[in-house]
């Protein structure tokens, strides 16, 4: 704009000053009409800026808060419909990391099933609210420990619980499955815990559960159609952990072949005889697991390293004499190269 | 091209512009769209420039001026008020001098920045149109 978007008003003060320093004390009349017109009208254009101006302002803090509102509202739902999500889904969902569209995808995951041995024949005498109590619990402790280990929570199916690692995230099909086993381990033993708490409640036959874990291709995504989709695995690895959780015993987790080849460093098993599952061409071999040694306890007699250019595999029990003296001078060899 | 001797004057909406759409030959001028220019005086300058200029020097029967609006920023209104100015100084000297302030129906900021704009014209003649969008 010519002058800018004040030039009449430079104009009028432009004026003013030509006016007063021409005729120093003494203003004409008309010069001073012409000036206090153009200061009436900046004066009245000023005043109805400001208003423009202010509501402008109350609009905007109007549509803020009703914002803000909504926000809050949307905020609160969606805290609530987490809950019927595994939290990695919820999280890649909000983020904007996952379209909510019916995909799959084939990935290698560790599946784990789980289920309260007998639970009919146990519950059957229990008010419904006592067994209602009971099994929140005991699903909420477990829930706990998986989502510790970082497992996705496909669904409860009752007392079952079907959950698998590998998707959405993924730290490689090893150390999945060595965490899913972990996660099984202390599963087993916070249910041990657990009936020793549950007895102290007066529950007769606390319940026990059975794990069956399996390591293979599988579907997963969302399943459904465009209206109500359900993030899930399908395949058939995933009957096979539901049959090894079958012949699984009380208290007990069995594995696959698969699975035990990724987990064997740190556990001892036992191979049962091959199984046959529906729907599986191969006979599948289960393991029992008879013990569980954490890599990272430091008084575990296994320890497990595994770095790209090193993977170190001890059994401190069975290393005994010359050997383990000459393992140690090896070591000590070796290490005093890495150290170099 | 009658009396003015001026061309009319066509500008295309842009996201931050309006249209502008300055019938010289027929006096009658329109303002359509959404007006927070980037600069507000590049944008105006050129078409108030025109406009004054011609309301001053042109004596034509009658005038029309439309504001077509939907939403303006602050700079943009102090132009609106200007553009006013000038209208109503030409009603002043004796032209019929119309403006119309059109304003969506469900648009209760565009209809009482209207009245707030007319309230000033005394001898421009100010009328309120509505219409549904």
């Amino acid at each position: 704009m010519p002058g800018g978007l004040f030039a009449r008003e430079e104009k009028v003060a432009e004026r003013a000053s030509g006016v007063l320093s021409e005729a120093g004390q003494s203003v004409r009349s008309d010069e001073m009409e012409t000036l206090l017109k153009g200061y009436d009208k900046l004066l009245k254009q000023t005043k109805k800026l400001m208003r423009i101006s202010d509501r402008s302002e109350a609009e905007l803090n109007r549509i803020a808060k009703a914002l803000d509102e909504k926000n809050a509202v949307l905020e609160a739902l969606s805290g609530k419909l987490s809950k019927y999500l595994s939290p990695q889904i919820y999280q890649s969902i909000f983020t904007g990391e996952r379209d909510v569209e019916i995909t799959t995808e084939r990935k290698k995951l560790t599946v784990m099933f789980s289920d309260i041995k007998d639970f009919t024949s146990t519950t059957e005498n229990m008010q419904p609210e006592d067994l209602t109590a009971l099994l929140n619990h005991y699903l909420t402790e477990m829930s706990e420990i998986a989502l510790r280990y970082g497992a996705t929570i496909d669904k409860y199916i009752g007392d079952a619980i079907l959950l698998f690692f590998g998707d959405p995230t993924t730290e490689g099909v090893t150390e999945d499955a060595r965490r899913c086993l972990l996660m099984a381990g202390e599963m087993q033993q916070r249910m041990r815990d657990l009936s020793l708490e549950w007895r102290d409640l007066g529950y007769e036959r606390p319940f026990e559960i059975r794990i069956g874990i399996n390591t293979g291709f599988c579907n997963v995504g969302n399943f459904g159609s465009d209206a109500r989709m359900e993030y899930t695995i399908i395949g058939g690895e995933v009957n096979i952990a539901a049959r090894l959780e079958g012949i699984a015993e009380a208290g007990g987790i069995t594995v696959s072949q698969e699975t035990y080849s990724h987990v064997k460093d740190f556990v001892e098993a036992t191979a049962l005889a091959p199984i046959a599952v529906k729907g599986i061409k191969r006979p599948v071999t289960p393991y029992r697991i008879d013990r569980v040694s954490r890599s990272d306890d430091p008084n575990s007699p296994r320890l497990r390293m595994s770095y790209d250019g090193l993977r170190l595999v001890a059994d401190l029990e069975k290393l005994t004499g010359a050997e383990r003296a000459k393992a140690a001078e090896d070591l000590t060899a070796l290490l005093k190269r890495l150290k170099a | 091209m009658s009396g003015a001797g001026m061309d009319n004057m066509q500008l295309e909406a842009t996201d931050r512009s309006p249209a502008i759409d300055f019938k010289f030959d027929e006096a009658v001028f329109t303002i359509t769209g959404e007006s927070y220019p980037e600069d507000v005086s590049t944008f105006y300058g050129p078409v108030t420039e025109r406009l004054f200029a011609w309301l001053a020097e042109q004596s034509p029967e009658s005038v029309v001026f439309n504001f077509e609006l939907i939403y303006f920023n602050s700079s943009s209104a102090k132009v609106i008020l200007g553009i006013f100015d000038a209208l109503e100084e030409c009603a002043e000297r004796g032209v019929n001098v119309v403006v119309n302030w059109h304003y969506d129906e469900e648009d209760d900021t565009m209809e009482e920045l209207g009245e707030e704009f007319g309230e000033d014209l005394e001898h421009a003649t100010f009328s309120m149109k509505k219409f549904s969008a």
